[in-house]
C-alpha cells in the first residue's frame, strides 16, 4: 500500500522531523516499509504559459504548431494534442525544464523546430487522462512553476500489506497519521465531515439486509451532481497511491477508501433506488464495472436493487449497468462491513482481488461506515457546492462488535518486556493510540478503541505489544536468562542418522539428496512402479502428484533418472519421511527411511548387491550396533529383482530390503545401468536387538592356521553353512572366515568352499595331537551336512 | 711374508679396476671369502715357528684391515654413486595431476543443521523431532491460528484425504512439546514445511525450518532480546547486532520480524541485504497465552519466547545458492559441489 506524506500531513504536523526519521520509526515501530519515493523530482521546471495563436503543421495532418506565451517571451511549440486552441493556459516543458525524467531538448518534429511541449496530466504523472494536453480552467500567473499551484512534490512510501493483515485500522491513511502522531506525539487533527444529522428528517431509503455476512449496511442518497471530475491535488493523490483517477463520484469513493479504509460503492441512483443485501443462490451471474461476467458462488453475499437483480458482489466489485457513468446526477451511496472470511473465500472463488476485498479480509471496523459517508459529502459539498442529499443516513447495523475492556497492571507490563514501566507511561502510550484508560484501584481499566477492536486487540498481552513497541524495541536492554542448570536429553534418532549420513557421504562417496513426500506418478507409471499412498493430496493441481509415498525407494529411481546422462556411475541417499500405514483412528504412520541408490555403467549387479550389503552392516554393526538379517526375500517390493533381493530383519521383524532392480523397471529407466536398491526403516535399528560385544582373551601361545576345503552343493548358501559351524563349539577355535570358493566345471553340481580355522589354547602350545583331535572332530561335524573335503 | 706383500698389491691393484658393486662382491669373495687368497694364508700362522708367528699374525691382520675398509670405502662410494644416477635419471611425477576418487557430498541443509544444531546444544536445548504428516488441531488450533485464518484455505495447505495435513509450519510441534516438559524447556525442533504455492526461484512448497522455544517463569522480551542476539553471534561466529520490528504471527504476543546486522557487509549495505544493512532473519515473539493454555500450562505462572528460522534462506545465503529449487531437484552437478562440510 503507497501512502502520500503530503495526504498523512492533512491530519498531522510532522514539521521539523526528517523524512528519513519517519520511515526508520515506522519501520520499526508499526510496520515493514518497503521503500519509498520522492515524487516530483523527474518534474522540474515546468511553467504555465497560454497558447497564443494555433496553425496547421504544414507536414502533418495531427501536429499544430502553437505560438506559446510564456510570460516573458514567445515560443514556437509543436504539438500532437487535440485539444489545442487559442487563448488555453496549459502546462508548458520549456527547453532545460524536465518531465518524467527527461530533460527537454530542442526537437523538430516533421521539419518544424519545436522549444518545448505542452504536457497532458499523464504525462505529468498527476492524473490519469492523456486525450489531450492539460487544459488549466482557472486563473494562474503565466511562467510560474506549477509546482507553485499543484502539490507535485511529495514523498511516498510502500507499506508491505502482509505487515497490515492484523491491522485493519492501518488501511488507510488516517490510521497511518495515527501511528505518526503517537510516535512522535504529535496531535492527530479530527477529521472533517459533513454533519449527517442535518438530514434526518429527510426520507429513509429502502434497505433491506439478508446475509448473516453483512454487519452494517449504511446508506445515502445524492443528487444534483453537476461537477464531473475531481480536482488535480485529489487525482495526484490518488494517481500517487496507485490508482486512476476516472470521474469526481468514483474517484471520491476510491478517496475515502485510501484515506480511512472504507470501502464504497457509488450507484447511479436512477437505477438503484433501494438495498437488498441477499445471498446468491446458484447460477447468480454479475457484469462488473470492466464488463466482465462473473459466476458468484452460492451463498456469497450481493448486494441486489430493488427488483433483486444484482447490482455488485458484496464487498469486491460493483456492477457494471448500475454504476456511475457520466450522465449520472443523483447517486446512492453504500458503506457497508462484511464478514471477512465471506469476503475471502467468495474473492477467490471468483477469482476477483479488489482493493476492497483486501480490505475487507482484515475484519474492517462497522463504525467506520457512517464516518464514511460523512467525509465524502463533506468533500463532494468542497468539490461541487450545488449537490443535494435527498435521504437520511439509512443504517441497518445487524452485527456491533463488543466493547472490550482489559484490565492490566503495570507490574504485569514490566514483567512482560524486562522493563519497568509506570502506570503513566502506560497511560501515555495507550492514550495516545486512541484506548481510554482509567485508573481504578490497583489495575489500569483499558477500552480498546473500535477500529482495533475487531481481531487485532483482546488480551492483556496484547496490550504488551502496544506499549512495548511504542516505548522503542531499541530502548528494551538485553538481560540474560536466569534457568536452572540441566543436563540436555539426547535425540539418539538424530545422532544416529547424521552419523549414517556423514559415513555414506565421507567413506562411501556417496551423494545425499531431497525429494518431495507424494509419489511421482507419471514417472511410476511409465517405468512401471505400483506404489501404494495410504494418504492422498486433496488438491494435487500444484504438486501434479497426489499420493503420499510410503517408500523412498521409487524417489531415489526417479532422482537416478533424471541424473543419468551426466554420470557412469551414481550412488545417491536419502534420509526422508514415509508413511506406511493408518493407526486406528485414521492418522497416518510417519517413519523416517534411509534410501540408498546404486547405478553403475561399469559394475556388475553381483558388486553392487555386495556393495550395499557392505554399507548396510557397516551402518547397523558400526552406527547403531545391532544385529541385522539377511537372506529371506518373501516380501519384496514388486520392483525389486525376484530372486538377487533380500529383506532385512531385526528382532524377526521386515525392516526394508536391498538389491537389484527388477529387470523390466531398469529397462525402462536406462538398459545401459545396472541399478542396486537399499531402504530401511532407520529408527528401527535403534530398538533393534544390540550387538553383544564382549573381549575374548587373548592367548599369550602360538596359534594355527588350519585351512579346509570342502566340497559344497550349489544350491547350498554360506548362511546355512556358517549357522552349522556356530554349532560347533570347540574351545580352540579363535576365528574362522571363508577365504576361497572355487568353481569349475569339473566339480559338476558342487563349488570348493576353503574356511580358515585359527585356533589356538589359552593354556599351552598346541601340539600336533591336539591339532589332529580338533581336525578329526571338525570333519564330523562337518559330515553331519554331508559336507566332505576335496580331493 | 713375501705372499702377503704380493697378495696386497694385487689387492691394490684389482680394487683400483673395479666401478660396480657386483664386481666389488667378487674381489671381496677372493680375498677374504671363506676361500679367499687371504682367508687361506690364516692357517698357516701354525706352521710357522713361534718366534715368527707374532709379526705374521700382525702383518696379515693388517692386510685383512686394509682390505675389509678399502672394499668398505668403496662399496658406500659405489653406493653413492648408483643413487645419484638414480636421482638424475628419475623422471619427475607429476603430483598436480587430479585425484581420481568418489568424492561424496551432504546436501547442504544436512551440513548446516548439524551445526547450527550443535550451537542450540551447546546452549542447553534439546533437539525434538516432529512429523511431517499432522493433525488439523496441532498445525493450526494448537498454536492459535483462527478458524477463519487463510492459511486453512485449500490452496494454502496440502490437506489429506484422511482429514490431516502436511504440516506448514514447525510451530506445528509446539504443543506436543509444551506437554511433554510441561514447564521450564529449551527445545529446538527442526522439520520440512509444506506450503500448496508455486515454484519459482524463491518459493517452495516443501522447505525447511527449524524452530526453537524457551520457557521459564517470568521469561521476558529483553531475555529475547538478549538470547537472539547470542544465538545468532553463535550461528554465524561473529558479534551480531539485532533489531525487533512489529510482526504478527498468530502463535505469538507480541511478535517480532527480527532482523540481524547483514554478515555479508557488516551492516554497510550490499546487494544482499538491499542496501539496508540487516538482514531480515528471524520471526520471533513471546509465546501467545493460548498456545500455552492449550498445552496446560498456565501463563500466568509461565511466559516464553518461540523463534523460527528461515533455514532455506540461510542455506542459499551460505552457499550462494540463487535458486531454491535446487534444494529439493535433486540436480547431482548442483548437490554434489557442496562436498561434506558446508
Amino acid at each position: 500500500m503507497y501512502i502520500s506524506m503530503n495526504w498523512i500531513k492533512d491530519f498531522v504536523n510532522l514539521d521539523g522531523i526528517e523524512t528519513e526519521e519517519l520511515i526508520r520509526k515506522f519501520n520499526l515501530t508499526t510496520a515493514e516499509i518497503e521503500g519509498y519515493e520522492h515524487k516530483g523530482k523527474d518534474t522540474q521546471g515546468v511553467i504555465f504559459a497560454r497558447i497564443e495563436k494555433v496553425d496547421m503543421h504544414p507536414n502533418s495532418d495531427h501536429l499544430h504548431v502553437l505560438a506559446v506565451n510564456t510570460g516573458t517571451e514567445i515560443l514556437q511549440i509543436v504539438c500532437g494534442a487535440p485539444n489545442v486552441r487559442e487563448n488555453m493556459t496549459v502546462c508548458l516543458a520549456p527547453i532545460g525544464s524536465m518531465v518524467g525524467g527527461h530533460k527537454m531538448t530542442k526537437a523538430k518534429l516533421a521539419g518544424v523546430e519545436s522549444f518545448g511541449m505542452c504536457c497532458s496530466e499523464e504525462e505529468l504523472g498527476i492524473g490519469s487522462d492523456n486525450t489531450g494536453i492539460m487544459d488549466i480552467n482557472f486563473p494562474v500567473a503565466l511562467g510560474a512553476n506549477i509546482k507553485t499551484v499543484f502539490p507535485i512534490d511529495d514523498i511516498v512510501f510502500e507499506v508491505d500489506n502482509k505487515s497490515l493483515t492484523n491491522r485493519p485500522d492501518l488501511w488507510g491513511h488516517y490510521g497511518i497519521a495515527r501511528e505518526f502522531a503517537a510516535m512522535f506525539n504529535r496531535e492527530l487533527k479530527i477529521l472533517e465531515v459533513d454533519n449527517l444529522k442535518d438530514y434526518e428528517n429527510l426520507p429513509s431509503l429502502s434497505v433491506s439486509n439478508n446475509s448473516p455476512d453483512c454487519f452494517r449496511y449504511s446508506a445515502l442518497s445524492v443528487d444534483n451532481v453537476t461537477e464531473k471530475y475531481s480536482d488535480q491535488t485529489m487525482k495526484i493523490r490518488l494517481n500517487y497511491c496507485g490508482m486512476r483517477d476516472i470521474n469526481l463520484l468514483t474517484d471520491l469513493t476510491n478517496y475515502l477508501m485510501l484515506e480511512i479504509g472504507q470501502p464504497m460503492h457509488a450507484f447511479d441512483h436512477e437505477i438503484v433506488k433501494g438495498i437488498n443485501v441477499n445471498m446468491a443462490s446458484k447460477e447468480t451471474k454479475i457484469l462488473t464495472l470492466e464488463g466482465e461476467e462473473h459466476e458468484v458462488p452460492e451463498g456469497a453475499t450481493i448486494i441486489c436493487d430493488q427488483n433483486n437483480t444484482p447490482v455488485a458482489i458484496a464487498g469486491i466489485k460493483g456492477g457494471k449497468l448500475s454504476g456511475i457513468s457520466d450522465q449520472t446526477t443523483s447517486l446512492l451511496l453504500e458503506s457497508a462491513c462484511f464478514d471477512c472470511k465471506a469476503i475471502r473465500v467468495a474473492s477467490t472463488a471468483i477469482g476477483l482481488k479488489t482493493d476492497a476485498s483486501q480490505r475487507y479480509e482484515k475484519s474492517l471496523d462497522p463504525e467506520m461506515t457512517t464516518l464514511a459517508i460523512a467525509r465524502l459529502v463533506k468533500l463532494l459539498k468542497l468539490r461541487d457546492a450545488a449537490v443535494k442529499v435527498t435521504s437520511c443516513l439509512t443504517d441497518v447495523y445487524t452485527k456491533k462488535y463488543p466493547t472490550i475492556v482489559i484490565n492490566i497492571t503495570s507490574d504485569f507490563v514490566s514483567k512482560r518486556i524486562g522493563l519497568n514501566i509506570s502506570d503513566n507511561d502506560i497511560i501515555n502510550i495507550l492514550t495516545k493510540l486512541g484506548f481510554i484508560v482509567e485508573k481504578v484501584n490497583n489495575e489500569l481499566r483499558v477500552v480498546v478503541p473500535s477500529y482495533r477492536a475487531t481481531k487485532d486487540i483482546s488480551l492483556r498481552e496484547d496490550l504488551v505489544e502496544e506499549i512495548a513497541r511504542s516505548y522503542g524495541y531499541d530502548n528494551i536492554e538485553a538481560k540474560p536468562i536466569a534457568m536452572e542448570v540441566k543436563s540436555v536429553e539426547q535425540n539418539y534418532e538424530h545422532i544416529y542418522e547424521y552419523q549414517t549420513k556423514y559415513l555414506l557421504a565421507e567413506k562411501y562417496g556417496m551423494n545425499e539428496v531431497h525429494s518431495y513426500l507424494w509419489n511421482y506418478i507419471d514417472f511410476n507409471k511409465r517405468v512401471g512402479i505400483n506404489q501404494k499412498s495410504y494418504v492422498s493430496l486433496v488438491d494435487d493441481s500444484n504438486a501434479g502428484q497426489s499420493g503420499i509415498r510410503s517408500a523412498l525407494a521409487p524417489t531415489m529411481l526417479k532422482v537416478m533418472e533424471e541424473n543419468r546422462n551426466s554420470y557412469q556411475d551414481i550412488q545417491i541417499f536419502e534420509v526422508g519421511r514415509v508413511i506406511t500405514g493408518l493407526d486406528d483412528n485414521n492418522l497416518a504412520l510417519e517413519r523416517p527411511h534411509l534410501s540408498i541408490c546404486l547405478a553403475s555403467q561399469t559394475l556388475s549387479n553381483s558388486d553392487l548387491y555386495f556393495k550395499l550389503k557392505e554399507v548396510l552392516l557397516d551402518i547397523t554393526e558400526n552406527i547403531y550396533g545391532t544385529k541385522i538379517e539377511i537372506g529371506a526375500n518373501d516380501c519384496m517390493p514388486t520392483y525389486m529383482h525376484p530372486v538377487n533381493s533380500t529383506n532385512i530383519f531385526a528382532n524377526e521383524t521386515n525392516i526394508g530390503y536391498f538389491g537389484i532392480l527388477h529387470p523390466s523397471v531398469k529397462l525402462e529407466i536406462d538398459k545401459r545401468f545396472n541399478i542396486a536398491i537399499l531402504e530401511v526403516d532407520i529408527n528401527s535399528l535403534l530398538t533393534a536387538q544390540k550387538l553383544n560385544l564382549q573381549v575374548k582373551k587373548v592367548s599369550k601361545f602360538q596359534d594355527v592356521n588350519i585351512d579346509y576345503t570342502f566340497l559344497v552343493p550349489k544350491t547350498m548358501k554360506y548362511a546355512q553353512l556358517e549357522k552349522h559351524m556356530e554349532t560347533f563349539k570347540a574351545k580352540l577355535i579363535w576365528s574362522y572366515k571363508l577365504t576361497d570358493i572355487y568353481e569349475s566345471e569339473t566339480l559338476g553340481d558342487y563349488v570348493s568352499w576353503t574356511i580358515k580355522y585359527n585356533i589356538c589354547s589359552l593354556d599351552k602350545t598346541l601340539s600336533s595331537k591336539d591339532i589332529d583331535i580338533f581336525n578329526m572332530r571338525m570333519l564330523q561335524h562337518m559330515e553331519q551336512i554331508g559336507l566332505k573335503l576335496k580331493g | 711374508m713375501e705372499e702377503l706383500k704380493q697378495i696386497k698389491k694385487d689387492f691394490e691393484n684389482e680394487i683400483a679396476e673395479i666401478n660396480d658393486i657386483h664386481n666389488l662382491e667378487a674381489l671381496r669373495v677372493a680375498y677374504i671369502g671363506k676361500k679367499g687368497k687371504l682367508t687361506l694364508l690364516m692357517p698357516k700362522i701354525k706352521e710357522m715357528p713361534v718366534e715368527q708367528r707374532k709379526e705374521f699374525g700382525q702383518t696379515i691382520n693388517s692386510v685383512k684391515n686394509l682390505i675389509e675398509t678399502n672394499l668398505q670405502e668403496l662399496k658406500e662410494k659405489l653406493e653413492n654413486e648408483k643413487i645419484l644416477n638414480e636421482i638424475a635419471n628419475e623422471q619427475p611425477i607429476d603430483i598436480t595431476l587430479p585425484l581420481n576418487i568418489k568424492k561424496g557430498s551432504l546436501h547442504p541443509r544436512t551440513s548446516l543443521q548439524k551445526e547450527i544444531e550443535d550451537v542450540f546444544v551447546s546452549m542447553g536445548f534439546s533437539v525434538e523431532d516432529g512429523y511431517e504428516v499432522e493433525t488439523e488441531y496441532n498445525n493450526f488450533d494448537a498454536v492459535n491460528v483462527p478458524k477463519n485464518h487463510p492459511a486453512r484455505d485449500m490452496q494454502d495447505t496440502f490437506w489429506l484425504d484422511n482429514g490431516q495435513l502436511l504440516k506448514t509450519q514447525t510451530s506445528a510441534a509446539q504443543n506436543r512439546i509444551l506437554r511433554k516438559y510441561n514447564g521450564p524447556l529449551k527445545a529446538i525442533f527442526p522439520g520440512r514445511c509444506f506450503r500448496n504455492e508455486a515454484l519459482d526461484h524463491s518459493h517452495e512448497n516443501t522447505f525447511f525450518q527449524i524452530e526453537g522455544m524457551l520457557v521459564d517463569k517470568n521469561v521476558s522480551v529483553s531475555n529475547l532480546i538478549y538470547f537472539m542476539k547470542k544465538m545468532l553471534s553463535e550461528v554465524f561466529k561473529t558479534d551480531i547486532n539485532i533489531r525487533l520490528r512489529p510482526g504478527f504471527f498468530p502463535f505469538v504476543e507480541p511478535g517480532f520480524e527480527m532482523d540481524a546486522t547483514c554478515t555479508f557487509c557488516g551492516g554497510k549495505g550490499c546487494s544482499t541485504c538491499k542496501n539496508s544493512g540487516w538482514l531480515e532473519l528471524c520471526p520471533c515473539g513471546m509465546i501467545h497465552p493460548n498456545v500455552l493454555s492449550l498445552a496446560g500450562i498456565n501463563p500466568n505462572e509461565y511466559s516464553g519466547f518461540a523463534f523460527g528460522l528461515g533455514f532455506d534462506r540461510l542455506v542459499m545465503l551460505k552457499t550462494g545458492l540463487d535458486d531454491i529449487r535446487y534444494l529439493n531437484s535433486g540436480n547431482l552437478k548442483v548437490l554434489s559441489q557442496f562436498g561434506v562440510k558446508a
